[in-house]
């Protein structure tokens, strides 16, 4: 645990509200608008910290916690995932199942304070999001097992660590594979397109807005800060498997990994702008899809 | 390295198959993965290249790549129909299925007794792969244009297996076997039409007057 | 010389004949002259037939075209089939071209296919290399198809998809069983346009990767066996044979059926030699012909359609004759013998159902009844060719039947004997039953009576009589040209060969 280990929490708390920024301002370009200033986000967090709060008389102390604990989650996530080369605050061996486990908890208070509001709308995004979700989860799993697998090594921090430019040009397909697989669960675990459309005004459309519609003030301000901190993670978890290059400094594998993280929110702002969203009937296939992809490449390495 | 990125990518094209229901799409992977095909021989015996491999593979992306849309397509427009009805096995299903015959391929692969270093460790296990593919399409769709299709993955996985397994196949057998698929989608495709006149659908599972 | 040149016009005359029929003008002319060319090929086939048959094998086109006593024999039988059905396609759709049923463009298509499917069939047994073989197989496949749907209704159609879907699988199939032969032949440092010449494979069998031969010979036995209609793989066969009209049926169950046999009874000495004579695909043979026998069985029980009784007679009949290839010895004589008579005798009893179906004006058995009264000689004809295929003495089906009941009882194989015994008992019962309303039931009042010409005549005593004289007396020519087939099958040398049964099972 040196002080390099901690770069990577800090930089996800400090930047990762810039993440949605760039990713709007690059749906914007391409929509031929000018679009939002990159630091929205901070400038609606700060707005939302000093509201205060509305509470239904229908809730319970669930609803109250339920944001608390996800932020709590995200952070004790943040420290489990390597930025790039950069370890990991807390590293040991199968530590992407705890990662994983605590998304779920994040997920799952969520899901229970939209049910404790006891309103429809947001029963109805819980119902769907659970759903995705566990068809989600194979398809990380078995991706982090065929990863674990060519590295040969248990832990985020070293499994990224060693992913080098000779793995990529023996075994590329199958790392190729693995990050498709990646990319689709970030697009449906952060509820972009073409799982769910972040701008839509339709609350029989959305999946993650409408279960948080009730919170207000600070509440939906850990939320907001939450999703912000979900998408870096599951960003690093992609370009940890893409960036192959490990120069002998340091600072230089930082660099280069935060302007991998730039990077793929630009990609995300892309793929926004380009494709429409499934219909809700054809989302399970996509994500069976990532599933078979990564069992491709389960496959292939296990031969 | 090439010849394993066209393999994965018939894999991937055979699942995709199996989990689409879009018949227009469809036509069009197929068409894809026999070009994909079409260029495996001449990539695994790059150094090697002589005069009728280079033809063959011109041929064989021709014929694949822009015959068989072609036909297929008509049949298509004739019979007016672009999506797959209810399958006696849903998509989700087929994927799942799919996974498993892709896992048994490789055992399988590694059982069958072969010598096929070269071009790919990867060849085998995909050739039976899209043998297995092939035969779930025809088995498992109701339309007649998916059967063909199913055919053609079938047909794909068997050249794929010998462009592995005989060192050089001779080039009049290969013909042949390129003659025949093409005659093979042509006579379907006249199939398809007089089924369509006849009855005004191209589902098999309606044709069910004969029994027993 | 000689011979290579007639090998060459072997294929030749029938594909131009068919490319000929496609240009003539009027539907008589254009059977007229498809019947011509068979009975050139014809002619053509059994002189060179028996000059081999003679003198030995015979090749031509540097060993691609080889011709020995197995394909001359089969090639014998095929040529005498197609004759017989060419000349009964004349008399069949006469009545249909009186009518008006026949138009110009279906007659073209009829008589272009037809000879295209001679030429086809031919292939596959002049041919030397195993691919090309193959490439024949196929090619009968696909002609053959548009044949069943010559007038288009929707349960030709449904039987015409079906017959191609599954026989292109089938074939398939067989295709990779075929690259697998040629995969076992890997350390042999043949080059590569022999890899797949069956008199090299059959020299160097003995040093074949017995492993992937097995592998082979399972794809190839289901693979040819889809199309030869070994159980379970024949449900295309009741379908299309009851759709086509009957000339086709007749091509179908008489001869092409026996073609894709032929493509496995090639493979088998190259297996046998390969995996060391301990009788695996005898076994694997065995098995099939029990299985398919037991399954026609129990569907003949049930019919009402007389052209898909017969249809499954056939099945039984290629279980019977792969089963005797299986029993090995005297088994393989009588599987060839048994291939003869069951062609013959099938192809009788198509034209029979064939004509009367038309005369009736359906083939359902429940309203073809009386038939003795009302056409004596197709009658006769339909009855007696349904006693010959159940088995009943004296006609030549029973003795080939006998022979390999025999060799199951040498070889000791006594579940085979049992169940070959119960199955044929069991078609026995059931096809008589189906038989006698047939010959005497009673006739419905809206048929009337018709007089048979002296084709048709002909047509009906000249197999009749033919397959009684062979079940009482077996010609010295036959013995040996018999003897000579099965000894290749039986991978026995020249100078080993003897009496039917060989000197050893």
């Amino acid at each position: 645990m040196n002080t390099l280990s901690f770069i990577p929490l800090l930089l996800a708390l400090t930047l990762s509200p810039l993440l949605p920024g760039v990713i709007n301002r690059t749906k914007a370009f391409f929509a031929g608008r000018h679009g939002q200033p990159l630091l929205q986000t901070y400038f609606d967090l700060w707005k939302l910290l000093k509201k205060g709060a509305v509470y239904s008389r229908t809730t319970t102390w669930i609803f109250r916690a339920g944001p608390i604990i996800g932020l709590a989650a995200a952070l004790t996530a943040g420290m489990l995932m390597p930025l790039g080369k950069c370890p990991a605050l807390l590293a040991f061996p199968a530590d992407f199942l705890l990662f994983a486990g605590l998304l779920g908890l994040v997920r799952f208070f969520t899901v229970v304070a939209a049910l404790d509001t006891g309103s429809s709308f947001e029963g109805m995004g819980a119902s769907r999001e659970v759903f995705f979700s566990a068809l989600t989860e194979p398809a990380l799993f078995i991706a982090l097992a065929t990863l674990a697998r060519q590295t040969g090594q248990l832990s985020l921090s070293t499994m990224f660590g060693s992913v080098s430019n000779a793995h990529w040009l023996h075994s590329g397909p199958v790392l190729g594979l693995v990050v498709l697989a990646l990319m689709i669960v970030l697009l449906a675990e952060n509820s972009r397109i073409p799982v769910d459309d972040p701008n839509t005004h339709l609350e029989l459309t959305m999946i993650h807005e409408v279960m948080v519609l009730d919170h207000s003030g600070p509440d939906f301000a850990f939320i907001l800060y939450t999703a912000a901190l979900k998408l870096w993670m599951l960003g690093a978890l992609v370009l940890g498997v893409v960036l192959p290059f490990s120069s002998g400094n340091p600072w230089l594998d930082l660099a280069l990994a935060l302007g991998g993280m730039f990077g793929l929110a630009v990609v995300i702002g892309v793929v926004e702008s380009v494709m429409a969203r499934l219909r809700l009937l054809f989302v399970p296939q996509l994500l069976i899809g990532a599933g078979a992809v990564a069992a491709v490449a389960l496959i292939l390495t296990l031969r | 390295m090439m010849t394993n990125l066209i393999l994965v990518l018939v894999v991937l094209t055979n699942l995709k198959l199996l989990g689409s229901s879009r018949l227009g799409a469809s036509i069009r992977v197929v068409a894809a993965q026999g070009v994909m095909l079409g260029l495996l021989p001449v990539l695994a015996h790059v150094h090697e290249l002589s005069l009728h491999l280079a033809a063959l593979a011109v041929g064989t992306v021709a014929l694949k790549g822009v015959v068989f849309p072609w036909l297929l397509f008509r049949a298509l427009r004739e019979a007016e129909v672009t999506r797959e009805v209810e399958p006696y096995v849903g998509y989700i299903t087929s994927i799942l299925v799919g996974l498993a015959a892709l896992a048994a391929s490789f055992w399988l692969g590694g059982r069958l007794p072969v010598s096929t270093v070269e071009p790919s460790s990867l060849l085998v296990p995909s050739a039976l792969f899209s043998i297995l593919a092939g035969l779930f399409l025809i088995v498992a769709r109701k339309r007649a244009v998916n059967q063909v299709l199913g055919f053609l993955v079938l047909e794909n996985g068997i050249y794929t297996f010998g462009v592995g397994i005989v060192a050089e196949t001779p080039f009049l057998v290969e013909l042949g076997v390129l003659l025949d698929a093409f005659v093979a989608v042509f006579v379907m495709g006249i199939a398809v039409y007089h089924i369509n006149r006849e009855f005004d659908h191209i589902e098999v599972d309606r044709l069910d007057r004969l029994k027993g | 010389m000689k011979h290579e040149a007639l090998l060459w016009l072997l294929i030749l005359v029938p594909a131009v004949t068919g490319a000929l029929a496609l240009r003539l003008r009027s539907a008589r002319t254009i059977l007229g002259a498809m019947c011509a060319g068979v009975g050139i090929s014809v002619a053509l086939g059994w002189y060179v037939a028996g000059k081999v048959l003679l003198s030995g094998p015979v090749s031509a086109g540097a060993e691609w075209l080889y011709l020995d006593a197995l394909s001359a024999y089969n090639l014998v039988v095929m040529l005498l089939i197609y004759g017989l059905s060419s000349a009964y396609a004349l008399v069949y759709f006469r009545a249909e071209l009186r009518e008006g049923h026949l138009t110009l463009k279906q007659a073209r298509l009829f008589a272009s296919l037809w000879c295209g499917a001679l030429a086809a069939m031919t292939l596959v047994f002049i041919s030397n290399n195993l691919g090309i073989m193959w490439v024949g197989i196929e090619a009968t496949t696909l002609l053959t198809g548009f044949l069943i749907c010559v007038h288009v209704t929707g349960e030709s159609l449904e039987a015409m998809w079906k017959y191609i879907l599954i026989c292109s699988v089938g074939v398939a199939f067989a295709f990779m069983g075929t690259l697998l032969v040629g995969a076992s032949a890997h350390g042999l440092g043949l080059s590569a346009p022999e890899v797949l010449l069956w008199t090299r494979l059959q020299a160097h069998a003995g040093s074949l990767n017995p492993a992937c031969l097995k592998a082979a010979f399972i794809f190839l036995l289901v693979g040819y066996g889809t199309k030869a209609g070994l159980a379970p793989m024949h449900n295309w066969l009741p379908d299309a044979h009851s759709q086509a009209p009957a000339p086709v049926s007749a091509i179908f169950s008489g001869f092409m059926l026996n073609t894709a046999l032929y493509c496995v009874m090639r493979y088998v000495p190259i297996v046998e030699a390969g995996t060391g004579n301990t009788g695996w695909g005898l076994r694997l043979l065995t098995g099939f012909g029990l299985i398919s026998i037991l399954v026609a069985a129990a569907f003949i029980l049930f019919q009402h359609d007389l052209k898909r009784l017969l249809a499954y007679h056939s099945v039984e009949h290629i279980g019977i004759i792969t089963l005797g290839v299986g029993l090995g010895g005297l088994g393989t004589f009588a599987a060839l013998f048994h291939t003869l008579n069951h062609s013959l005798c099938k192809t009788l009893a198509f034209f029979a159902a064939g004509r009367l179906g038309q005369m009736f004006g359906t083939h359902d058995m429940r309203k073809l009844a009386g038939v003795m009264r009302v056409a004596p000689v197709w009658g006769m004809g339909l009855f007696g060719s349904l006693l010959a295929l159940i088995g009943v003495a004296p006609f030549a089906l029973f003795m080939s039947e006998l022979q390999i009941l025999k060799a199951a009882v040498d070889s000791r194989a006594i579940l085979a004997l049992v169940l070959f015994l119960f199955g044929a008992g069991v078609v026995f019962v059931g096809a008589l039953g189906h038989a006698i309303p047939l010959a005497w039931g009673k006739t419905a009042s809206t048929v009337q009576p018709a007089r048979a010409g002296t084709l048709e005549t002909l047509l009906v005593v000249v197999p009749l009589v033919f397959l009684l004289v062979l079940g009482l007396w077996m010609p010295g020519p036959l013995q040996t040209a018999l003897n000579a087939a099965a000894d290749v099958i039986r991978h026995v040398s020249p100078a080993l060969a003897g009496s039917p049964g060989g000197i050893m099972p």
